[in-house]
């Protein structure tokens, strides 16, 4: 019984005290955690890629990738979207009340293996987070990196989640942002279209370039479809793959495919082993 | 005595060392049920014991890995309070079948690894298997195909071999070791005379076997992804997603975790097994499912056992041939790993493959 797994087993969560949050969306909120045990927190750290699982407990467990900066010790991010039983129940939870944490879990993006590389990162939807947590220690070493450039797409204005950072992001004349929604209301006066319109506003050297990508399975087809067509190497596709995961650490079967393990030999997969996959994504 | 021993002992000997052990250990072994069915329970004495049988219809995992199991229990007042399970009791397996003992090979090696499950291993530690080698298979056997039995040659702590009135005792563990001397075993070294006596037995037994699993062509089909869809879609349409293969599979270890609230302040976190054969296996919350069509499952499951997992990650068969999945399956004949298999190879016509999969 290794002290790291909390106060027991592979399965046992140890106890996180939520100590903000934050509306992202009419549907999605950032929760930061901190681990009640300071030694706790002062052991966890992670990389860019990883998720944790994550206990209200009475409702159950359910795996969200770590959105904040894995630089940040003091604290970490999760970003959630209300729309299943976990994830409802969380989303009742107030500053101050203790939930569980197992992790981090899972594999992680490729970071000093980029460097000097340009980079091209394309975010959908709740697909962000994630990948906020690969931009934010990008930002944090800039000079190591090439180009940076991030394109968003979200469903309609509302459902973009980081709207202060999207702001930020836009000044910065050190990194290129693009942000585009599906569908536009009267407020929105930026481009309308899913994220994939966006290629056409950039023009990227598919030679230098690593692209990673996070969003909805649909979102992600499209997205690898088109960099393959720009002529991206299939090793420079970096994407996250979803599946249903019930235990994180390969042994409740569920997220199995092939004969690999998205909870432990992923989530995060680029194009090449991908394509080694012989069922569909 | 020692391990690699190889004894024999009469067969009053043996079942008055499992009463004396009684004191100290849960005893399981095979009962007669109420409809006259074999089932392994706890019994109170060797009285009980039942010799006639050649396999549970349940596989022996539910020793280790119950059907629900709690991991946890929780307590909700203020800051939660999380109760890891009691260490589970001690217990034999007595009369354990060569198939379902190799099965726990797989298991150790799957719930070890990087990631060790300690509550399975608490229960695997905790267990003296004793099997008993088949004399007679059933006609639902195969495991002279997946090299399983039915004779065992490691996975076992103490081997039995009926010999008539006598068994014939391997000592294959220091915990088997252990138990037969804490039950004061009377045993005296094996002749030559015995060891020809069980040789001729296992002789006799490998002759009966009738039924076939042609898994080397199998294993070359799925890997070289040779086989047709349409062959899947077919078999998809025969599938009645029961599951049943999959519970009753000592191999398969796929379980599914929920919360149970007990009152306002208390509940408990259980797994419990599940299916890949079912519809919600894989469904996302967002209602995504990359395998929503039952073909798709029926093809996930035979390629888990006969390519992906077992052969690619492990490097041996998802089968132990016991035939559970041809008693239980509930398209009577069509989807059993045997059944599937013969219909694979009927299918094997030496085709350009569809995509060969990876090493990697």
């Amino acid at each position: 019984m290794s002290k790291d797994r909390g106060n027991g087993h592979l399965y046992m969560p140890r106890l996180a005290r939520v100590i903000r949050i934050a509306d992202e969306t009419y549907d999605t909120k950032t929760f930061t955690l901190r681990f009640v045990d300071e030694e706790s927190q002062q052991q966890f750290s992670f990389r860019s890629g990883q998720f944790v699982e994550v206990s209200v407990f009475g409702a159950g467990e359910a795996p969200f990738g770590l959105a904040s900066n894995p630089n940040r010790k003091e604290d970490f991010d999760i970003t959630v979207r209300a729309v299943g039983r976990v994830t409802r129940a969380l989303h009742e939870r107030k500053v101050g009340d203790v939930i569980g944490v197992r992790g981090p879990l899972g594999n992680y993006f490729p970071f000093e293996e980029v460097f000097g590389y340009d980079i091209l990162i394309v975010g959908g939807g709740i697909g962000l987070p994630p990948l906020r947590s690969l931009i934010e220690p990008m930002l944090d070493a800039r000079d190591k990196f090439g180009r940076i450039i991030i394109l968003y797409g979200a469903r309609t204005p509302q459902d973009r989640v980081y709207k202060h950072l999207l702001s930020e992001w836009e000044k910065r004349t050190d990194i290129e942002f693009l942000q585009t929604v599906d569908v536009g209301d009267s407020t929105w006066t930026g481009h309308v279209g899913v994220v994939t319109t966006l290629f056409d506003k950039i023009t990227v050297d598919p030679a230098r370039t690593v692209a990673f990508t996070c969003g909805p399975p649909i979102m992600i087809k499209f997205v690898i479809q088109d960099l393959l067509a720009m002529g991206f190497d299939p090793d420079h596709i970096i994407s996250t793959l979803e599946r249903y995961m019930k235990c994180g650490v390969g042994k409740c079967g569920h997220c199995a495919i092939n004969h690999k393990y998205v909870c432990t030999d992923g989530p995060v997969f680029s194009f090449r082993q991908m394509q080694a996959f012989r069922e569909p994504l | 005595m020692k391990v690699g021993d190889v004894l024999t002992a009469e067969k009053s000997s043996v079942l008055k060392a499992l009463d004396a052990l009684r004191r100290d250990w849960r005893i399981i072994g095979p009962t007669r049920g109420v409809d006259g069915e074999v089932v392994f329970a706890e019994i109170a004495s060797s009285q009980d014991l039942f010799f006639d049988y050649v396999n549970e219809l349940d596989p022996i995992k539910r020793f280790f890995a119950p059907q629900t199991e709690p991991l946890f229990r929780f307590r909700l007042e203020g800051v939660p309070e999380l109760q890891p399970p009691e260490p589970p009791p001690k217990q034999i397996l007595f009369g354990v079948r060569s198939c379902d003992v190799k099965a726990l090979e797989h298991w150790d090696k799957f719930y070890g690894g990087r990631f060790v499950d300690e509550l399975y291993f608490a229960r695997r530690e905790r267990t003296v298997v004793v099997s008993l080698a088949c004399n007679k298979p059933l006609p639902t056997c195969f495991c002279i195909c997946t090299d399983t039995g039915p004779y065992l040659k490691s996975g076992f702590d103490v081997q039995l071999t009926d010999l008539g009135d006598r068994y014939l005792v391997e000592v294959g563990t220091e915990k088997g070791l252990a138990v037969l001397a804490q039950g004061g075993l009377e045993a005296t070294e094996a002749t030559e005379a015995d060891l020809k006596q069980r040789a001729e037995r296992m002789r006799q037994c490998d002759a009966q076997f009738v039924t076939t699993a042609y898994m080397a062509k199998g294993i070359i089909q799925l890997t070289q992804g040779r086989v047709k869809p349409e062959l899947w879609e077919e078999m998809g349409r025969e599938c009645f997603s029961c599951g049943a293969c999959t519970h009753l599979c000592p191999m398969c270890t796929c379980f599914d975790v929920q919360d149970f609230m007990e009152d306002t302040t208390c509940g408990v976190r259980e797994r419990c097994w599940d299916s890949c054969q079912y519809s919600g296996y894989t469904r996302e919350t967002s209602g995504h499912n990359p395998r929503a069509a039952t073909s798709r499952r029926v093809e996930r499951r035979f390629f888990h056992k006969l390519s992906f997992q077992y052969m690619q990650q492990d490097g041996h068969h998802g089968c132990v041939g016991c035939g559970r999945c041809i008693i239980s399956c509930q398209a009577m004949g069509l989807l059993d790993l045997p059944a599937v298999l013969k219909r694979l190879r009927r299918e094997g016509q030496p085709v350009e493959p569809a995509r060969t999969l990876p090493q990697d």
